[in-house]
């Protein structure tokens, strides 16, 4: 190779470390770094403040033995549960809207709005939506169901669950169904001709057309939503504060942190869930590549993790 | 390659920059502990009239810090302090969640020159905070003295004191043919059931959704069950089984088993999942509401939320030991000094906590035991108190080398009492209510947890 080839190799080399040093130093700065502090944290008993001792995997095995860490876990299904409604609806309505209908984009800034309101306002809000007699059993009775039939939204246990799921599906629906209907934009049109061409119904090309081609998104969209599920907090915490059945694993673990002060079990804890999340995810990886083994987009694009 | 060398040296230079300015934190001046004035040093109008600063306070008090609040806001409090120092200007920053977000801002450091000490082991205390002189001395000046004191030096000031008690509607009461006060915790339940029958107010309202009136009822198992000054920090880190049934009606098992049986009744509001904190207040005022269970800061909140002042009234909980009853009477949150502020800061702190402890009024205005050791112009809200005898008991300080020790049984035990343990509370309604668990079952669950942190922390038996 001549000089001028080696010059501008080695100058495209110095360009990319040039630009990534800054981003590479905030990542470590702020994740990489008190990551690690905090699994140091886990074999440790120690507050905030104060002397620290060193216990070596007590806090593991303290985990294992508490019944209300698993109990919250077991709350994570509903919320699986909820993120599989949310996800086929965003699927549905991003199809629907992604073509030219009537106040098509009223509808998306519609069903989008939710998503920008401020956790806290949410909690506040849907406090008084449940309330007995309040807005949402207004609205019921309006429909035909009398008021001392409906069930206490909030104080029946189990039930208080699906409310607090509902509530994070309304507030999620509008992002993942914008994500969507972004990706379901990027087909080709002339696939659609073709199609119609050989006949195929609009239900056929949803499943052999749009599915297959945006399978990336919605992969990362599954994935997302069971992580998310895993470890929901904002909605239990600003609606009941994690009582009456609610608390999520995530709740508890504020308690343990922050009321208890008991820093080196909650760090445990915080290991223990990225651990079921890393488990959870290889999972999907694997099912979810069985399960689209036979799309081919065309384009050469392999999965994106 | 020159224009590369120099794109280069930018980015880089940019990359220290940002990360020195991220890290810098403000210039700390070491300030000599010999010249910060002492706290009984201070003569409010003369000493440190000379003293140029603005200090800062953090405040758990959000609402004082409105025009809209009913009381003195601390606008007004500041403008009569302005005319004795004006050269003294306090900015105050009010914190909401301050109990979980003071503990981090004091581990972050540079917080401000006073706060509302929050839950920290004694032992830090000297890491943090300002002496405010030795205990002798505090304790001519102050009541509470021994609240914030760690070996002999006093590092927090109460900003106001509170007694444990019962809030409740006098027309309410007399509506239900209540003619006396209750006296023990058979007499009150009663008490809620002619509520029930004869009213349309709800008997007991337990502000249940907002954590934190669960939670205080911890407040009542000291001094107000017991009548022993001792015992909420000395004699109940040292029991076996403190919440078991002392068949007596006195001790916590009988303060928790009013909450269980008023649930179990239904003489707490129906749906107790979505209370309401700030409407209860107009609630109670109006009549709607019986009783609830809060300390005497809620006196004067309740009787302004409305148009009847005269019909709010305080009684003290529920208990009689031997005949008499007995009400605990405690600091609220106290005022700490930052030992890492400067020199000027410290004695401007000193000369503000000074003036807002004797001459603010504070305490009176909001309905509080009067801080200063000689006040004893106590506000409307112990009439009920004088008048039935009930005496205040002030919680004695733990024993020496064992002023941690109730932290570390709290922690290990997650019962947290006192200090945020709402949800256990809670959980008493909630098995009540759907009658999923007998309270002896629950008051089982917090023995077995105690016991547990006793054997952990190694705590000597010996009740």
């Amino acid at each position: 190779m001549n000089i001028r080839k080696i010059n501008l190799r080695y100058s495209k080399w110095v360009i990319i470390l040039a630009f990534i040093t800054l981003p590479l130093f905030l990542l470590f700065t702020f994740t990489y770094l008190p990551f690690g502090e905090m699994v140091t944290y886990s074999f440790y008993k120690m507050k905030y403040i104060g002397e620290r001792t060193f216990v070596g995997l007590k806090n593991y095995k303290d985990l294992f033995t508490r019944d209300d860490i698993f109990n919250s876990l077991k709350l994570s299904l509903y919320y699986m549960g909820g993120s599989v409604v949310q996800l086929v609806l965003a699927l549905l309505l991003a199809t629907l809207l992604s073509f030219k209908t009537k106040l098509g984009n009223l509808f998306k800034g519609i069903l989008f709005f939710p998503f920008l309101i401020n956790g806290i306002a949410i909690g506040f809000i849907f406090k008084f939506f449940f309330t007995h007699g309040f807005v949402f059993d207004t609205v019921l009775s309006w429909v035909g169901f009398p008021v001392e039939s409906l069930p206490y939204w909030l104080k029946t246990q189990g039930l208080n669950n699906v409310s607090l799921v509902g509530t994070s599906v309304w507030r999620y629906l509008g992002q993942n169904m914008v994500l969507f209907i972004g990706a379901i934009m990027s087909v080709d049109s002339e696939l659609y001709e073709a199609a119609e061409l050989d006949g195929a119904s609009k239900v056929q090309q949803f499943f052999h057309i749009i599915l297959p081609s945006i399978k990336t998104i919605v992969t990362l969209n599954i994935i997302l939503s069971i992580t998310g599920s895993l470890s929901a907090f904002e909605p239990p915490f600003v609606i009941t504060k994690g009582a009456n059945g609610t608390g999520t694993y995530f709740i508890i673990m504020d308690q343990v942190a922050h009321t208890s002060q008991k820093v080196g079990l909650a760090s445990a804890m915080a290991v223990f869930l990225l651990l079921i999340i890393f488990v959870v995810t290889i999972i999907q990886k694997l099912v979810l590549k069985y399960a689209f083994r036979n799309a081919d987009t065309g384009s050469g694009k392999g999965d994106i993790l | 390659m020159k224009k590369l060398f120099k794109v280069l040296s930018a980015i880089a230079a940019a990359a220290v920059i940002l990360s020195i300015t991220a890290c810098s934190k403000k210039e700390q001046t070491k300030s000599s502990s010999t010249g910060v004035i002492s706290y009984s040093q201070v003569e409010l109008g003369k000493t440190g009239t000379e003293i140029s600063a603005t200090i800062k306070l953090l405040t758990h008090r959000t609402d004082m810090l409105q025009s809209s609040y009913t009381g003195v806001t601390f606008a007004k409090y500041l403008e009569e302090f302005n005319k004795l120092y004006p050269n003294i200007k306090v900015e105050i920053e009010g914190i909401t969640d301050y109990a979980s977000i003071a503990l981090l801002r004091l581990q972050g450091g540079d917080w401000g020159d006073i706060m509302m000490i929050p839950a920290i082991d004694k032992k830090e205390l000297k890491n943090y905070f300002v002496s405010f002189g030795d205990l002798k001395t505090m304790e001519k000046q102050i009541k509470f003295a021994t609240n914030w004191e760690y070996e002999n030096q006093v590092y927090g000031i109460p900003s106001t004191g509170n007694a444990q008690g019962v809030l409740y509607n006098k027309k309410v009461f007399k509506q239900a043919g209540i003619t006396k006060l209750p006296k023990t915790t058979d007499e009150f339940i009663q008490a809620l059931k002619l509520i029930k029958e004869k009213t349309n107010a709800i008997p007991l309202y337990t502000n249940y959704a907002a954590g934190w009136t669960m939670g205080a009822w911890d407040a009542y198992l000291g001094g107000s069950a017991t009548g022993d000054a001792d015992y909420m920090n000395n004699v109940l880190l040292h029991t076996k089984n403190p919440f078991k049934n002392y068949n007596d009606g006195t001790h916590a098992y009988a303060v928790y088993k009013v909450l269980y049986d008023a649930a179990a009744n239904k003489l707490i509001e129906d749906d107790y999942t979505t209370t309401d904190w700030e409407g209860c207040k107009g609630m109670i005022n109006r009549g709607e509401i019986g009783t609830m269970v809060l300390g005497s800061w809620a006196f004067t909140q309740m009787q302004g939320a409305g148009p009847n002042p005269d019909d709010i009234g305080y009684m003290s909980f529920p208990i009689t030991i031997n005949g008499k009853q007995y009400a605990s009477a405690g600091p609220d949150y106290c005022f700490g000094i930052n030992a890492k502020a400067s020199e000027t800061n410290k004695n401007a702190a000193m000369i503000f906590v000074k003036w807002f402890t004797e001459k603010s009024g504070f305490a009176y205005n909001e309905g509080g035991i009067p801080i200063s050791a000689e006040d004893n112009n106590y506000p409307a809200a112990y009439a009920a108190f004088s008048e039935n005898n009930v005496a205040f008991v002030s919680d004695n300080p733990a024993a020496a080398g064992e002023s941690d020790l109730f932290n570390a049984l709290n922690s290990e035990s997650e019962l947290n009492i006192n200090a945020g343990g709402n949800l256990k509370v809670q959980q008493i309604i909630e098995h009540a209510a759907n009658g999923t668990k007998s309270f002896d079952a629950i008051m089982e669950e917090w023995n077995a947890a105690w016991s547990k942190a006793q054997t952990s922390e190694g705590v000597e038996i010996k009740y």
